[in-house]
């Protein structure tokens, strides 16, 4: 287990080691998406206006509810942001091959690659989202910064999301079709745009059970309800714990094997 | 004091059965050549077995050997992408490799842009990438095109910008694997010269290639693998 542990430190202190390399290629990654484009990055920020747009008027037609406003673009924004590490983890190390079989570095390069340009990418959507705010009339309160403590979590567990579905996309390649076709029903089963009024039955089990529930309400919650959501943060910090213990179990045991299997 | 002491390297693994919805007769499994033991779910790689040579400063090391020989596994297990699974490998000096020109080099930048990126992958400092890079573009021979975006160089542009890039900073172990003769002939002598330099300033250099000429010109040993196996070495 020490041997484990140490071979997944080692790769996340060369991670680390090498932040300029995976700073430099993610800030380029997505101006290279955009380059040839008038309105470059600020493609992602309509990108999010519309589809935070189509759910505020189609889904609740008749007059805009602020409440709903708020609830679906905080909603939203997190949610994207999850999806978009996730779908894109089950196919990382492959698209990455060349990389991992032509030079020494760390796994975790790759990781937080991903993770900066979903983080880049949100960060474009939280300008819109300010601004859906601002319209709705949204008066900022110090219960927002338990907001900010949810967002730090929910950094927090994304690279070790990443490392587990990069490991399974290299390990069971069909399952980047699969963990795409979750993740769209997911978005469903996910109270992103739909609000659970405490009722049970599916849509409470939906709600109770979906771990994805808990990391929207950690940072929507206290903008939403201006509450602390004690029991989301609590349970964020398990979901984190679980999927760290299994990134590091993951990246100790198999790391070295990536470079053979692909 | 450079050198390389690799005594009786092994590297065999499993071949695990990746997990897939396709029917199990078309499964096919990419392995790094050597041989393969076993059937099935038990299926075993010895990419080499029992490789043991010594190389000293100054010495430029020939791998040869048919397609699947293990030449590139043992580059790699040199360079530290791979871990030999038994014997013992002794690395002194820092080791750089030229395995494939197109890594770390990307399409819409510029090739200046590009030295800076080469750079970083391959750990330097800012300071010394930007201490290098006029180096660098001389030695490439890019002139204005060094300016342009990297799509818009030929095979052999790129090849010599990827080798300034790689033997400007005088790694003292430089692997090598075939892409050389990319370039064109005045290049390949000018390359030549510089890998000469390289050795002659207490490197070591490995090149596995399937030309004799250019080995015969390039190298003052030889190793010749054989299905993972040393055949011959001297």
């Amino acid at each position: 287990m020490l041997k484990i542990l140490s071979s997944a430190l080692s790769d996340i202190v060369g991670g680390y080691v090498q932040r300029r390399v995976w700073i430099t290629l993610a800030t380029e990654d997505i101006f290279d998406q955009h380059r040839r484009t008038t309105l470059g990055p600020l493609w992602l920020l309509i990108n999010y206006l519309a589809f935070a747009g189509t759910f505020i008027f189609v889904f609740n037609p008749g007059p805009v509810d602020p409440y709903y406003a708020i609830y679906v673009a905080v909603g939203l924004l997190v949610w994207t942001y999850i999806n978009d590490n996730i779908t894109q983890a089950a196919n990382l190390f492959q698209r990455e091959e060349s990389f991992i079989s032509g030079t020494t570095l760390p796994l975790s390069v790759y990781v937080m690659r991903l993770t900066l340009q979903n983080v880049i990418r949100a960060a474009y959507a939280v300008l819109g989202c300010a601004g859906i705010l601002l319209l709705m009339g949204a008066a900022p309160a110090m219960v927002w910064l338990w907001s900010l403590v949810g967002i730090l979590i929910v950094l927090f567990v994304s690279p070790a999301m990443i490392v587990v579905f990069a490991f399974l996309g290299v390990f069971f390649p069909d399952s980047q079709f699969i963990v795409s076709n979750l993740m769209r029903v997911a978005m469903f089963a996910t109270p992103v745009f739909w609000v659970h009024g405490g009722e049970g039955g599916l849509r409470g089990a939906l709600y109770n059970w979906n771990p994805f529930t808990y990391l929207l309400d950690a940072v929507r919650q206290p903008i939403v309800d201006g509450t602390v959501p004690v029991l989301a943060l609590s349970a964020c910090i398990l979901v984190g714990v679980a999927f760290w213990v299994l990134a590091i179990v993951l990246l100790g045991s198999l790391r070295r094997q990536v470079a053979l299997v692909l | 004091m450079v050198s390389i002491k690799a005594n009786d390297l092994r590297l065999a693994y499993h071949v695990r059965e990746k997990l897939t919805l396709r029917p199990r007769a078309t499964r096919v499994s990419k392995h790094t050549g050597g041989t393969i033991t076993g059937a099935g779910r038990h299926r075993f790689v010895t990419a080499l077995d029992g490789v043991s040579f010594e190389l000293e400063a100054g010495d430029r090391l020939g791998l040869v050997g048919a397609n699947g020989a293990g030449k590139t596994t043992l580059l790699k297990v040199l360079y530290g992408i791979y871990e030999p699974t038994a014997g013992n490998l002794e690395i002194r000096g820092k080791v750089d490799a030229l395995f494939n020109i197109s890594i770390g080099f990307r399409q819409e930048a510029t090739g200046r842009r590009n030295i800076m990126l080469r750079g970083l992958i391959n750990g330097w400092t800012e300071d010394q990438i930007a201490g290098r890079t006029e180096e660098i573009i001389e030695f490439s021979e890019l002139g204005d095109f060094i300016d342009m975006p990297f799509r818009s160089y030929s095979q052999g542009m790129a090849a010599r910008l990827a080798f300034a890039i790689a033997t400007t900073m005088e790694p003292e172990i430089l692997l090598m694997d075939e892409w050389i003769g990319a370039g064109d002939a005045a290049f390949q002598v000018k390359a030549k010269q510089r890998m000469n330099e390289l050795a002659e300033k207490a490197g070591i250099i490995v090149l596995a290639s399937h030309s004799e000429e250019l080995l015969k010109k390039t190298c003052n040993k030889r190793l010749e693998l054989e299905r993972g196996r040393v055949k011959s070495f001297g």
